[in-house]
């Protein structure tokens, strides 16, 4: 009986060079469809879009053909009373795009635009008992939260605004058996979730309490024979996903534990040398989301075209240097 | 077709009111969808019903969504003024079309909290959203808001609840009543849970609000875990890919095996029946009608915890497990599950043999075979019947296999199980099991997890 691995075929025509240019120009020209369908149906987490398409652009040195002015205009105008920024106008704030809007104004080193001591407020008012956070108001409780939660505060110098200990013992109470994250206390492992918990463990100091020779190896598992990596046993090998995993393996110190020149000819056989851009798996559609994550990747498996990214925040080193946030990498 | 602003107006409107219609023509409209259809046909409208199917021509929503998005975000910026029913009958249709669309579910929310929309019309729409797109973590995180709601109306928090407490009879009249009602709002939100996890493989949005569901609603509830732990049998057996559908049955294990191990003595909370106060107060037992598992085994406090309950447990699982490793060659999913369904097994001994101070081969047993009739559910030996000829063609062949589940355990199984005890397997067998997988191996992929398998095993558990 034939066993059906879950994988992808690279195709001998695929994609084997960096197409930077592509890239930059795919970007650039995506915030100019704003009538689209496309733009209208994505607007409900439109900061983040931002936050991709910038860090990206930086990471190839094009900000600069981004338009500071709007963007900055346009995250200043979605801060709310309460201190949290909404994914638009008119939407509801939420901790993910609170985030992604610090991460932002880090990269143009204008922060001070908001008022940062609400900002500071909101994420601490998000904290429950249990040392976990709401993504909002309406209380929803998972550990990506927790890690927008230490990551905005991180990014703003703020990091003593909250209970430290609960927030930890929270995220390790998330902690499975084969060494990886959920959601919530018994949800099951995912390798999104891993890289939010790994990174909260790094900003908080914390790292020692992962059992990263058994993490590495769940997460090493993820790579399939074509070279990329999934985020869950069975699952089809992604561009976004590959970074998730590879950052993980980063800040646990286990990078070398996979095979990186077949993962990068995985991510580069994703690019659309007609559009630029990346998509999730060859042949399927770009998006600026898997366009950060492809480069971003590349960038931690040293292609040196590309600035340095940070694994624990997905931005330029350079700017993290800027601010003094230097995340704790085990080795 | 409609071109000026005024027209596009004009038909956006009757759009809207035709779907809102539709939901009050059929009450019963079970799934959504889109029809492809490039252009409108003329005077007709884009909805259409069959049967219980609400159907949206594609020609329509690059007119609709766009409306009805507009709409909401300037009622939201308080420049435009919309009623309650109108804000219902937006919102309903663009998270039909957009479910992601956090601020609409958070409008609804607050149309729940003044009164103008009920928790079961929003888990109603949720159920919909699903049908179409069945990850959506947006529709996933409101459902557990909605169902929060609805716990606290039937679990008023503590202060409020001392008066009632005391208990007169209509107190209990009424508990009961409410009992039984989350118990339908249970079986609906896992029957929901069930059908996206049908539609998308490994939907982890599903399954851990599947767990969430559990864990809030019959977190110790000995009859749940067990109806889940059934019927969850045949699902994973039908789906050997699925890895969040085995992290189901091993949080379902966990819960269980946690649940049978609490002794009396360490938990004053627990009442003659072996449940926590406040798992009944969750849902109560008696609303099942007649007596469940756990509802009819008296113990006394001497006595250990249901030892061969968990040992039995355990076992089942073991077998599946082998089962469809043997069956379904090269499942990454079936290596993953026996990983942790030995871990938990080599734990729960361990720290069982160490609270007894005892050698691991042989748990005290000094229960007696009530310990297992009373758990009826747990489902004997060999249960399921797989026609081993016809599931050799794969999962998809199996729906028509004879199935067998659950049933009280056969007397025999029981005395097999006291015979030889422990039951499930230990380091050496595991081995065992891996050389025997490996000899004659023809999937390199299952020799290539056999082998992982087996690397784990000594890294591991054997440290
Ligand atoms: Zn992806």
């Amino acid at each position: 009986m034939g066993t059906q691995v879950k994988d992808v075929v690279i195709k001998p025509d695929a994609p084997s060079d960096l197409l930077l240019d592509k890239h930059a120009d795919y970007i650039a020209a995506y915030g100019s469809k704003k009538d689209d369908y496309e733009y209208t149906l994505s607007e409900y987490l439109r900061v983040s879009g931002i936050y991709w398409g910038l860090t990206v652009m930086d990471l190839m040195g094009q900000l600069t053909r981004m338009n500071q002015q709007e963007i900055s205009d346009f995250i200043k105008s979605c801060q709310h009373d309460c201190g949290g920024i909404s994914a638009s106008i008119g939407h509801d704030p939420h901790l993910l795009y609170t985030l992604s809007a610090i991460q932002i104004l880090c990269l143009y080193d204008n922060v001070h635009i908001l008022d940062v001591d609400k900002v500071v407020e909101y994420v601490k008012g998000l904290q429950q008992e249990d040392g976990s956070f709401a993504g909002d108001k309406w209380g929803e409780i998972d550990t990506r939260f927790s890690f927008c939660a230490v990551a905005t505060l991180a990014l703003l110098g703020k990091l003593d605004a909250i209970n430290m200990n609960k927030a930890v013992e929270f995220v390790l109470s998330c902690m499975n058996f084969d060494g990886g994250f959920g959601c919530r206390p018994g949800s099951e492992s995912h390798a999104g979730q891993i890289y939010c918990c790994t990174g909260f463990l790094s900003l908080t100091g914390q790292l020692h309490q992962i059992n990263a020779d058994l993490l590495g190896w769940w997460l090493c598992e993820r790579q399939l024979p074509s070279g990329g990596l999934n985020g869950r046993p069975e699952k089809l090998p992604d561009v976004c996903y590959s970074w998730w995993v590879l950052a993980s393996l980063k800040i646990i110190g286990r990078i070398h534990w996979i095979d990186k020149a077949k993962l990068r000819s995985f991510i580069l056989a994703c690019q659309d040398e007609e559009t630029g851009g990346f998509a999730d798996r060859p042949g399927d559609m770009v998006d600026p989301f898997h366009t950060l994550f492809g480069v971003a990747g590349l960038s931690l498996l040293g292609d040196e075209q590309i600035k340095d990214v940070n694994p624990v925040l997905c931005m330029p080193e350079d700017v993290l240097d800027r601010i003094g946030l230097h995340p704790d990498l085990l080795s | 077709m409609a071109e000026s602003e005024e027209e596009v107006d004009v038909l956006v409107q009757r759009v809207v009111k035709d779907i809102n219609n539709a939901f009050k023509r059929n009450p019963n409209i079970d799934e959504i969808g889109l029809i492809p259809c490039p252009e409108a046909r003329y005077n007709r409208s884009p909805i259409v019903l069959v049967e219980n199917k609400l159907g949206v021509e594609s020609w329509c929503v690059k007119f609709l969504l766009p409306y009805v998005h507009n709409k909401l975000l300037l009622y939201r910026q308080r420049k435009q003024w919309l009623d309650r029913e109108a804000l219902v009958d937006i919102t309903c249709t663009l998270l039909l079309l957009n479910p992601d669309f956090t601020t609409a579910w958070n409008v609804r929310k607050e149309l729940l909290q003044c009164g103008a929309l009920s928790p079961q019309k929003d888990l109603y729409l949720g159920k919909l959203a699903l049908t179409k797109f069945p990850k959506s973590p947006e529709t996933w995180i409101h459902r557990r808001w909605v169902l929060k709601q609805v716990l606290r109306e039937c679990f008023p928090p503590e202060p409020d609840r001392k008066e009632q407490v005391g208990g007169d009879r209509c107190n209990a009249v009424e508990r009961l009543r409410l009992g039984e009602h989350l118990h339908r709002v249970l079986h609906d939100e896992i029957k929901v849970c069930a059908n996206a996890a049908g539609r998308y493989p490994s939907n982890y949005n599903a399954w851990s609000h599947r767990i969430w569901v559990v864990q809030h609603m019959a977190q110790d509830n000995l009859k749940v875990l067990h109806d889940e732990l059934s019927s969850m049998r045949q699902w994973v057996s039908m789906h050997v890919s699925d890895h969040s559908g085995f992290h189901y049955r091993q949080f379902l294990l966990k819960c269980l095996v946690g649940a049978l191990s609490l002794s009396p003595s360490s938990s004053p909370q627990t009442d003659a029946r072996g449940l926590s106060l406040d798992c009944q107060r969750r849902l109560p037992q008696q609303v099942n009608g007649e007596a469940t598992a756990a509802g009819s085994c008296p113990r006394s406090p001497e006595e250990q915890p249901l030892v061969p309950a968990v040992l039995f447990l355990f076992q089942q699982e073991m077998e599946l497990c082998t089962d469809l490793i043997q069956s379904f060659p090269g499942h990454e999913a079936l290596w993953c599950h026996r990983r942790h369904v030995f871990y938990l097994w080599h734990h729960w001994r361990r720290d069982h043999d160490h609270h007894n101070g005892k050698g691991c081969q042989s748990p005290q047993l000094n229960h007696t075979d009530a310990g297992l009739i009373c758990h009826p559910r747990v489902a004997s030996p060999g249960a399921v019947r797989l026609d081993r000829a016809d599931s050799r063609n794969g999962p998809a062949c199996e729906s028509q296999d004879a199935m067998e589940v659950d049933g009280v355990p056969d007397p025999r199984d029981i005395k097999r199980l006291k015979r030889c005890l422990p039951g499930p397997p230990v380091l050496p067998s595991e081995h065992g099991f891996v050389a025997s997988i490996l000899d004659g191996c023809r999937s390199p992929e299952q020799g290539r997890f056999a082998l992982a398998y087996r690397k784990w095993l000594d890294s591991v558990i054997g440290q």
